[in-house]
């Protein structure tokens, strides 16, 4: 292992990003832009019940309205698909599976789930014809909760099984059971996870084309995993993946949800080849809320055993996943990752911690930003509050005194090596910081007007830069987690990347565009970026998600740019009639090191010795043409982290939580673009302040869901947000070319954690125990009235 | 594709500065008219219930929600989207300051965020960050958490502020 150093540059400079231009002026086109002759275009008809048996479904009166061309039920999906709707994490080997199609078969098991489907004219008269389709249901006592779930004697989603329960696994390190039988304190919580999920402000969308003649399918849709969503589409419709073309254009925000395989891509493709015309499926927010996957809903158990000093000896606990009526392309995953990571950023020698995925009426459980990272951390970090609460320290000290420290890593932790870090600086960075800002005077001078300010901290780390793929293979991934980067340099000098990582809205373009321009040396306005398409762009294992693009693209992007820079200068040493050694390339110009002013070659000149005129240039032996591809599957996953420290205001009246201020400290290694990684920041942050005040997907006591408009599922405006300050520092990961390491999820992770505590800070009159997300208002109200008052004493 | 009914209507307006005459249904939204038969692609559909904003326009110069105007209801209207922003090839000083401040990641609310900016400035020179935020408060960004969208507009506003007083001597 190699320490990884980037000379200062392009790499770590605060520059413009490349994208920009298309999307501010209106010319970028997102899926719906998409339009191709004859297209038709497609609505979906949906369960309005969370649990019954399709006894019957006519679909002749939908058919016969002019405009529609045609209707597809479950049983022609059923028929024309070769698998199931794939699940990709399988890491619990003895799994429930729920092998469900793209439309459901025999049965519903949410409201929202997919009945029947429509192409016509257009998408008006589409709607029109569902309101045609007559499906008769016989309904079924609906399994709403994670309690109705469990229940003895309660209904069954899946009769061939035994309950309701998908799989459970427990993984141990060290003995847990000693641990809490020599423990001075053991302090337990139960905690509530809500139901939240992604939203981008893009629906999901697809435009299949399938030729009939040729079997060949050419699809545009907002994925955030292009080549993942190739190889399923080849799966489940039987196709040679040479058949399958997938373009993604602009993709309208992901955050996980749209990471995962959907059934109405698999709906658009089966239209299309039936019609012998385009489909377009682009869902509205109305069905966004039911058809997109839900996340964080999770019941979670955690106790820790301490010695009287805040040592953690020992760690258990127990996830339960609250899956909804079939698994989503991701499985168990996230809330697998909940109990993997339970131990967070701490040293705990001891830990069990167990996994139960229950299914439920409720729409499927998948991808969403953070993953299972941000109810770990509510796990850990509320567990550490409340030891120090209970031992009459501070929280950040009994934090200090278990964070695992820089001399440990790599550090193995009950799944994972964490590769690097040093995390008490960290945590030290965030904690002077808040004192020069004064926070601690603040809250005690509001103290005396009587308003109650908190100061709340929290620590995170963040897996990225998923790989490798073997291992992830034996965790259970169908799939593979490495990335490919090709860079060209043309005839003209020119630079063009191509990778198989999608934009939506991340910077990738920019970002890779530094990488290949700094290590190149050539300015950054002559890389062009390639990406969004799988028939002329590389592989990109697993996708865009999981902070993997940066690190992974980055670093092969890295390693390819570093050759083809070698491959330069053998040229221009040629040419020179120097010692490749001796040359260096500045803004696309070759000299020898030291002589300013001296004989030079551009890259133009460059490229037309490989390209075009070679006979004198292009030195003996040496291929003609300047192209390096790269694939970097990682020895391990690179581990980023953060401290964040709220100010909030607590108004005991209302019960409504203001945030004044909001701190974040945070490591990820070598940063490409610092102003892209600022806004990741804030733009986690905010969404993690999302699901820690206002966002929650409701259902009512008979399965209906309650939110299912922006009007009811409340995403946090400019008014809400407070202004965020960002602290940088670089621990590199030795393993990654370049040492980056990602960081799109950090800002999600450690929001919740980090509120909770400054919101109990705020009152300190009271024993108050937040221990369910989100903190809304009429819950803090009723929180502040049923708390204890401590003892003055 | 407009919808092929016996019930169409004719509507005009006026959509960046080029008059348009089409036969719509009357059920046709404006943020479709706008898409489909403009070519005004820059208006955004976000949540088609008039919460996200993604899809405001300008009409007669102050915002609306295109996702829930008809098309028909905007007859005689003069209509600026996105695409009417820019002057030639030269990004509106909006643009130039959302581009600098990093104001948008995916830039898919980025049209509606960027015309109910420019109605905010319109009416209010020098907004205080309290006013730009609750001039923003009606649209929604699920990507950058507001903060550089706050840098861009005060920046912008002080870039218009000068172009004015310039004019003015």
């Amino acid at each position: 292992m190699t320490q990884q150093e980037v000379p200062p540059g392009l790499i770590g400079a605060r520059v413009r990003r490349k994208e920009d231009p298309r999307l501010l002026t209106g010319r970028a086109q997102f899926v719906d832009d998409v339009v191709l002759p004859g297209m038709l275009e497609a609505a979906v008809l949906r369960s309005p019940h969370p649990h019954a048996r399709i006894l019957s479904i006519d679909v002749s009166a939908a058919l016969e309205l002019p405009g529609v061309f045609a209707v597809l039920t479950g049983e022609d999906v059923r028929a024309a698909c070769a698998t199931p709707q794939p699940v990709v994490w399988r890491m619990i080997p003895d799994q429930r599976m729920t092998d469900q199609y793209a439309l459901a078969v025999d049965k519903v098991r949410y409201v929202g789930q997919a009945v029947a489907v429509v192409a016509a004219v257009d998408r008006y008269v589409a709607e029109d014809a569902l309101g045609l389709v007559e499906v008769e249901y016989e309904v079924l006592q609906p399994v709403v909760t994670l309690d109705d779930a469990l229940a003895e004697g309660a209904p069954l989603l899946y009769e061939e099984w035994p309950d309701n329960v998908s799989c459970r696994q427990t993984i141990p390190k060290g003995d847990a059971a000693a641990a809490f039988a020599e423990a001075d304190v053991v302090v337990t919580e139960t905690l509530s996870y809500g139901r939240q999920m992604g939203t981008p402000l893009e629906t999901r969308g697809a435009v299949m084309s399938w030729d009939p003649f040729t079997d060949q399918l050419e699809g545009w849709m907002s994925t955030q995993s292009p080549n993942l969503t190739r190889d399923l589409l080849g799966e489940v419709l039987g196709l040679p993946v040479d058949h399958i073309r997938v373009r993604t254009p602009h993709v309208g925000g992901g955050f996980g949800n749209k990471f995962d395989f959907y059934g109405e891509e698999v709906l658009a493709a089966l239209l299309s080849k039936r019609t012998g015309r385009p489909v377009k499926v682009i869902e509205d927010r109305l069905e966004s809320f039911v058809a997109n996957a839900h996340s964080r809903e999770q019941r979670i158990e955690v106790s820790v055993a301490a010695k009287s000093d805040g040592t953690i000896i020992g760690m258990r606990g127990t996830v339960w996943a609250v899956l909804g009526g079939q698994l989503a392309t991701v499985g168990i995953g996230p809330c697998w990752l909940s109990m993997a990571l339970m131990a967070g950023p701490y040293d705990i020698p001891n830990v069990e911690a167990t996994v139960v995925g229950v299914v439920t009426n409720r729409s499927p459980y998948g991808s969403y930003r953070g993953w299972g990272q941000p109810k770990a951390n509510f796990a850990h970090e509320r567990i550490i509050d409340k030891l120090a609460h209970e031992l009459g320290m501070p929280p950040n000290e009994v934090r200090r005194r278990n964070l695992i420290a820089s001399d440990k890593f790599p550090y193995p932790s009950q799944v994972f090596f964490y590769d690097s870090g040093n995390y008490a600086e960290c945590l030290d960075m965030a904690e002077q910081a808040v004192a020069d800002r004064g926070w601690a005077k603040r809250r005690d001078a509001a103290a005396e007007e009587g308003r109650s300010l908190g100061i709340g901290y929290s620590f995170h780390i963040e897996i990225s830069a998923l790989g490798p793929s073997k291992i992830m293979n034996q965790a259970g991934l169908q799939h593979s987690s490495f990335d490919e980067e090709v860079v060209r340099i043309d005839s003209a000098g020119g630079v063009t990347v191509r990778t198989g990582l999608s934009a939506m809205g991340q910077g990738i373009e920019t970002a890779l565009a530094q990488v290949a321009a700094q290590t190149l040396g050539v300015p950054l306005d002559t890389v062009k970026v390639l990406h969004g398409d799988t028939e002329t762009n590389p592989f990109t294992g697993y996708g865009t998600g999981a902070s993997r693009g940066a690190a992974l693209g980055g670093g092969a992007l890295l390693r390819a740019s570093t050759r083809l820079r070698d491959k330069v200068l053998r040229i221009a040493a040629h040419i020179l009639e120097a010692s490749a050694e001796d040359l260096e390339i500045t803004d696309g110009v070759v000299t020898v090191k030291g002589t300013p002013g001296g004989p030079s070659v551009t890259m133009r000149q460059i490229g037309d010795a490989a390209y075009r005129r070679l006979d004198g240039k292009l030195p003996d032996g040496e291929d003609p043409t300047l192209e390096e591809r790269d694939v970097l599957d990682p020895d391990n996953v690179a581990f980023s982290y953060g401290t964040t420290a709220v100010l909030a205001e607590v108004d005991r009246e209302t019960g409504r939580v203001e945030l004044l201020d909001y701190l974040l400290a945070h490591d990820c290694g070598t940063v490409i673009n610092p102003m892209i990684v600022d806004g990741q920041i804030h733009g986690g942050a905010t969404q993690g302040i999302g699901g820690a005040l206002f966002e929650e997907i409701v259902y009512s006591p008979e399965g209906q869901p309650l939110t299912t408009t922006f009007m009811d599922y409340l995403i946090p405006t400019a008014s809400e947000i407070p202004t965020f300050e960002t602290l940088h520092m670089a621990t590199t990961a030795d393993h990654i070319p370049g040492g980056f390491k990602g960081m799109g999820e950090a800002g999600t992770i450690g929001a919740a954690s980090a509120i909770t505590a400054a919101i109990e800070n705020a009152v300190p009159d009271l024993d108050l125990r937040l221990n369910r997300l989100p903190v809304t208002p009429p819950r803090l109200l009723d929180a502040l009235t049923t708390a204890t008052p401590k003892d003055p004493s | 594709m407009s919808t092929p009914t016996r019930t169409g209507t004719t509507v005009s307006m006026t959509v960046n500065g080029e008059q348009v005459d089409r036969h719509v249904d009357p059920r046709r939204t404006l943020s479709d008219f706008l898409r489909r038969d403009c070519g005004a692609t820059g208006v955004h559909l976000g949540c088609e219930h008039g919460v996200c904003g993604a899809c405001t326009v300008l009409l007669d110069g102050r915002t609306a929600r295109s996702c829930c105007t008809l098309a028909v209801q905007a007859e005689g209207a003069d209509i600026t989207t996105v695409e009417g922003m820019a002057d030639g090839a030269e990004l509106h000083p909006l643009q130039e300051a959302f581009w600098k401040h990093h104001g948008l990641q995916c830039g898919f609310c980025t049209p509606g965020i960027l015309l109910t900016v420019q109605e905010l400035l319109a009416d209010n020179p020098d907004p205080s960050d309290a006013e730009i935020r609750e001039g923003i408060s009606g649209n929604i960004c699920r990507c950058t958490g507001y903060q550089f969208i706050v840098d861009a507009v005060r920046e912008a506003a002080a870039v218009l502020r000068e172009e004015k007083t310039a004019e003015v001597e």
